[in-house]
């Protein structure tokens, strides 16, 4: 293997580029970024950054290695997988032995590219809303997941009044009835209006100025910004033979064709207990994916699988929420320690009886622990 | 080469841990600890790759 590229310029690119290094790989890795940024974090853009509570230059990355050629301002536009070639926008073809795809995911947005549609992908866009925040009163957020109630909880913060529209309840999706339910109790009790839209919304006005949720009045608000989740970024695979609109598929060593690997956010990958491809767009599964792709470049058959070990977390209403495994429709939840009216729990889910998750709600426990506690049998006491 | 570890700012993710176990470790409590106070020219490229994975800007490094 000598030459690399990576397409992508955020966690999983930077991940893979350092695994190659750390793996041996000494030729040279290309880095091509759409963005103008030098690499940055994504979390703290809907938490402390956009708060204020973080500075800006705090979300960059430790600078990169100096034996890696990173590009900014740099698109891809194409892949020739037989002539092993990345086409750049302007032209420019990189040819390359191995390729990592890690070019992550978009927001998704309701209304045509034109509206100006506020949304929380980028740094820019973070800048911007952190901007408006300053002197906006209020705030309509579309989508009750993980990012739109992380906004929620910071503009609330920031005393604006906040309104949050969903065709679900929030968070339950990803959470689960029980925890979900104490977080939609806390947002309420900040003073947060939680709206039900099961027909889904429509934004009214260029930028949008009110959200039309097909009954009632219309929402307005100073502010309307939209958290209803991303996209893979797969456009510049058209034409290629791979990327579906649903993630870049993977086999169980994040291989996609010969020389071709991928991480992060734009991977898909068949889920055992669905057989359905779906993506695990969280920190911590780009980063081992983007490991175990640089070693799949590398070592081909002989690298080990890809096993993946869903961990995540989340900052909202004063809780600091971290979860491993997967809360499945039709868990079980048990309360192991704490409760969560004292504020502080570890909380475990099990699914026919075994074990598919494990929380801590404002309890500090090492990483390791937790994913243990993820496959470990509930305390007899808890169960019920 | 040394790793600082900025407390108030850790919330102890563990990904740093991973990516150069000889170095940091998660104890107990969730607290990271630093196992080498100097690092070696070896685990050089481990250090710098554990500073960069870190989601909250946590950790640094000194000469
Ligand atoms: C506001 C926010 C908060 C989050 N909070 C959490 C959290 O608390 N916990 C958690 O686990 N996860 C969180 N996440 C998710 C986490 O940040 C992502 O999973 C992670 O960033 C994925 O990394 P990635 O490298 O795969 O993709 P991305 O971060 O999406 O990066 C992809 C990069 O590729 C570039 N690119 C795309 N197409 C091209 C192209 N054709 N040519 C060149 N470059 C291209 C993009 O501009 C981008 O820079 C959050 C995400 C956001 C947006
Ligand atoms: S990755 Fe960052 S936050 Fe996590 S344990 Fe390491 S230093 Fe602390």
């Amino acid at each position: 293997m000598r030459e690399v590229v990576i397409v992508g310029g955020s966690i999983a690119a930077v991940t893979a580029a350092d695994a190659l290094r750390q793996q041996g790989h000494d030729g040279p890795i290309t880095i091509v970024s759409d963005e103008r940024h030098a690499p940055y974090v994504r979390p703290p853009l809907s938490k402390g950054m956009l708060k204020g509570t973080e500075s800006v230059d705090s979300v960059f990355m430790a600078p990169l290695r100096a034996d890696l050629d990173f590009r900014p301002k740099t698109r891809a536009r194409g892949l020739d997988l037989g002539r092993r070639r990345v086409l750049l926008e302007g032209g420019e073809e990189l040819p390359y032995d191995g390729l990592v795809v890690a070019s992550g995911a978009r927001a998704r947005r309701l209304g045509p590219p034109e509206a100006g549609e506020l949304v929380v992908r980028d740094l820019d866009d973070a800048l911007r809303l952190r901007e408006i925040f300053a002197t906006a009163r209020s705030v309509v957020i579309v989508g009750g997941g993980f990012l739109g109630m992380e906004i929620a909880s910071t503009a609330r913060g920031l005393g604006l009044d906040v309104t949050v529209v969903d065709r679900d309840p929030p968070l339950v999706r990803q959470f689960g009835a029980f925890l979900a339910g104490h977080m939609t109790r806390a947002a309420l009790a900040a003073g947060v209006r939680l709206v039900r839209a099961p027909e889904g919304v429509r934004l009214a006005g260029t930028p949008a100025t009110a959200v039309l949720t097909g009954e009632g009045a219309p929402l307005e608000a100073d502010v309307i910004v939209t958290a209803a989740g991303d996209l893979p970024n797969v456009e510049w695979l058209a034409g290629s033979g791979v990327g579906d609109p649903g993630g870049l598929l993977v086999d169980e060593r994040c291989r996609v064709a010969p020389g071709v690997v991928a991480a992060g956010d734009v991977v898909a990958r068949v889920a055992d207990h669905t057989g359905l491809p779906r993506r695990s767009p969280h920190w911590g599964s780009a980063i081992d994916q983007a490991r175990a792709a640089a070693q799949a470049l590398l070592k081909g058959d002989e690298a080990p699988e890809y096993r993946p070990s869903p961990y995540y977390w989340t900052e909202q209403w004063g809780l600091d929420i971290k979860i491993c495994g997967r809360i499945l429709p039709g868990c079980e939840t048990h309360v192991v320690t704490g409760s969560m009216e004292e504020g502080s729990a570890l909380l475990q889910w099990t699914r026919d009886g075994a074990t598919v998750a494990a929380a801590t709600v404002n309890h500090r426990m090492p990483v390791v622990k937790l994913r243990k506690l993820a496959a470990a049998p509930v305390p007899e006491r808890t169960t019920g | 080469m040394r790793i600082i570890v900025d407390e108030a700012r850790c919330e102890g993710y563990g990904f740093c841990a991973e990516a150069a176990p000889h170095l940091l470790e998660l104890d107990d409590e969730g607290e990271l600890t630093v196992l080498a106070e100097q690092v070696p020219e070896d685990e050089r490229a481990n250090a710098e790759a554990a500073v960069r994975v870190c989601p909250v800007a946590a950790l640094k490094l000194a000469p």
